[in-house]
């Protein structure tokens, strides 16, 4: 039995009353809070919902379908990636890869992806070094849909036209050096072999238009290397701004920002590379011949012959992501500025340079900023008249202070009106350049939850193609704005002149 | 079973009022953090917060993070655990059990973005903190709430705790 006095008795109540008043007040406290901080004003910006929210990968159901057979010409930097998005790995990255007889996260990806039912039949690269660790890719039995072994050795080719001419491939896919690449898809499509080519497209005007003409006439395949279409961020983009939420646009940023040796193409040059181990003349191409050089060889990039310039390395990614969501095309005029201010090593690009492509019809200019010594990063930005908008890997809005459209949104003008924030893992990266190429939303994307690499759904997409499914996403129309485009900024940049597009003659016309 | 005897006034009542108080306060943080968090439109998850762990142990809240499974539980559970603690604080009932559970979940916050030198967390954070932060503070109160009970003079407990 308690004996306590009422009043000692009430002490255990004490705090009950502030419970109370606790009880009544919290939530619309909790709710004053969210609507403060929350960052998704679709219903303000007159959206009720994205439709590509809801997209779904399609799926392959390679099973169905005979094997198609893949040669791959180039084994360098991007080879393996690409054949990984197809099902290829070396075993040496999935040792590399797998920690206590765990794997990591990159190849649970890899292991994720559907099986495409794919062989890889042939290689070649110029490097021999290259291509026999392409052919051990090719036998690996660990990949997606694995159960047993029976992978063959891909046959290595000593050149590209003895691949095509050999009859055991149906499809091809080309990372080469870019001087290489009309004459590689052309060859290709010609004998009936679906292509997929990495960006830049071509080295000239005349070879785009050339190449159009062959790959439409051919009735192939055919994919440009642009897993930004695949991207989640820059597929809402496109909805966004089709539903005109920015409203006008004026002005569309591009930035190159980079202050390390690997992103100004000082790389590592191979010591095993010599004229025993390298097809120099193959690797030369159409160009006129000249006596062998490593360093051109294995920084290709740096020189006019052989690379497009910081434009076809690197403007290229940003203005098809441009085009994707704005559907751009080619610009009526273009004006280039810029040098080589800041390297002395042998190089023909420049490390500084910017360049303005107009649209006057479409009332904006795109400008392109390209610096190799400097790493701020500047993230690519759409001005509207009503909001704008900062497109890579996440997606932000951006209200227009003086803007009448979203008077009812109260926010600090710092922060979001939209934003697309896909999971952290999908930025798990380290070094400085593979860093900025995720935060420029390449990389991985994230699609019905699921953490998805861009690239392997962008080949999927040209496998499901050749296999009827669907269409490419970047094909040779799109290749070919592209092309024209950024050719015209080289042009303006040599020639120190503004360049203007005749569309009808399909013509660069120096002012 | 009271651990402070008030028939010797050996507690006074200004230590019994600071005590109530500080169980008051941790509770009304407990309690709003959980609330939010179920109030949280969408839904609330700790993936990011997981998934971005720092320092020794971050392998281990990672993990959480990328089995969809385990974090619908772990997210669950830290909800009603905050809000559970919360009110058990508040009102003083079973305060000293809440109290244990309610340092185990700092425990867990701390160690995930531990305030070492060497781990930088990538959010801005206000304040500097090494060692010890907000977290190893509540977490220190709570163990002062722990030895130095309220809740069976100003709480609930009062009524549970029989008497000698």
């Amino acid at each position: 039995m308690t004996r306590f006095l009422r009043r000692d008795f009430l002490k255990g109540m004490a705090t009950i009353p502030f419970l109370g008043y606790f009880g009544l007040s919290f939530k619309q406290n909790i709710l004053a809070e969210q609507a403060k901080s929350r960052t998704n004003y679709l219903d303000d910006l007159g959206i009720d919902h994205l439709d590509i929210l809801n997209y779904q990968i399609p799926a392959s159901n390679a099973k169905n379908y005979k094997p198609i057979r893949i040669g791959l010409a180039g084994h360098g930097w991007r080879g393996p990636v690409l054949l990984r998005a197809l099902g290829f790995a070396h075993p040496t990255w999935i040792v590399e890869n797998t920690i206590k007889g765990k794997p990591n996260e990159e190849v649970s990806l890899f292991l994720d992806q559907e099986d495409l039912n794919l062989k890889l039949t042939g290689i070649c690269d110029t490097f021999s070094l290259r291509a026999e660790s392409a052919t051990a890719a090719s036998v690996n039995d660990i990949h997606p849909g694995a159960k047993n072994g029976n992978r063959k050795p891909a046959k290595i080719y000593a050149s590209y036209s003895q691949m095509i001419a050999s009859g055991e491939i149906d499809a091809v896919i080309i990372c080469t050096p870019d001087h290489l690449h009309t004459q590689m898809a052309t060859e290709a499509a010609k004998a009936g072999i679906h292509v997929y080519l990495e960006k830049p497209m071509t080295h000239s005007i005349e070879e785009a238009v050339a190449l159009r003409q062959v790959i439409k006439s051919s009735g192939i395949v055919f994919q440009l290397g642009h897993e930004n279409r695949q991207h989640m961020s820059y597929r809402i983009a496109e909805e966004l701004i089709k539903k005109n939420v920015l409203g006008a646009v004026s002005m569309i940023e591009t930035f190159t920002n980079r202050n390390d040796d690997f992103g100004a193409w000082i790389r590592p040059i191979d010591k095993r590379g010599t004229p025993q181990t390298i097809n120099w003349k193959e690797f030369l191409g159409d160009t006129p011949w000249q006596e062998f050089n490593p360093d051109k060889y294995f920084n290709w990039q740096r020189f006019d012959e052989f690379g497009t310039g910081v434009t076809g390395s690197q403007f290229t990614h940003y203005y098809d992501c441009m085009n994707q969501i704005l559907h751009l095309g080619i610009p009526e005029s273009v004006a280039a500025l810029g040098g080589t201010y800041h390297f002395k090593d042998p190089r023909d690009i420049p490390d500084v340079m910017n360049a303005i492509f107009n649209y006057p019809k479409r009332g904006f200019t795109l400008t392109y900023d390209c610096t190799l010594k400097s790493n701020k990063f500047r993230p690519m930005t759409i001005l509207g008249a009503d909001a704008s908008m900062e497109v890579g890997n996440n997606l932000d809005i951006f209200k227009d202070s003086l803007s009448k459209r979203y008077t009812k949104i109260v926010i600090d003008p710092s922060k979001p009106i939209y934003n697309y924030f896909p999971d952290p893992r999908v930025d798990g990266v380290t070094s400085a350049t593979a860093s900025a190429y995720i935060k420029s939303g390449f990389g991985r994307t994230l699609v019905e939850r699921k953490i998805v690499d861009t690239t392997y759904l962008h080949m999927k997409e040209w496998i499901d193609a050749i296999r009827g499914i669907g269409a490419p996403s970047c094909n040779i129309d799109r290749g070919f704005e592209e092309t024209v485009t950024y050719i015209l900024a080289n042009i303006s940049l040599k020639e120190k002149k503004m360049v203007s597009w005749d569309a009808i003659h399909e013509k660069a016309v120096l002012s | 079973m009271s651990n402070i005897d008030t028939s010797r006034d050996r507690v006074t009542r200004m230590q019994i009022f600071t005590l109530t108080f500080l169980r008051v306060v941790i509770g009304w943080h407990f309690l709003y953090e959980g609330l939010a968090k179920l109030y949280s439109p969408g839904g609330w998850t700790a993936e990011l917060f997981l998934a971005n762990a720092v320092g020794p142990f971050s392998a281990v809240y990672k993990s959480i993070a990328t089995n969809h499974t385990i974090l619908m539980v772990v997210d669950q559970v830290n909800i009603w655990a905050l809000i559970i603690i919360g009110l058990g604080l508040f009102a003083g009932i079973f305060a000293k059990k809440f109290a244990i559970l309610g340092m185990g979940l700092l425990f867990l916050y701390y160690f995930a973005y531990p305030p070492f030198s060497g781990y930088s967390v990538s959010a801005p954070v206000e304040g500097s903190y090494w060692i010890v932060n907000k977290n190893l503070i509540e977490l220190a109160a709570m163990l002062v709430l722990y030895w130095f009970p309220s809740s069976d003079i100003t709480g609930l407990d009062k009524y549970l705790v029989k008497e000698k």
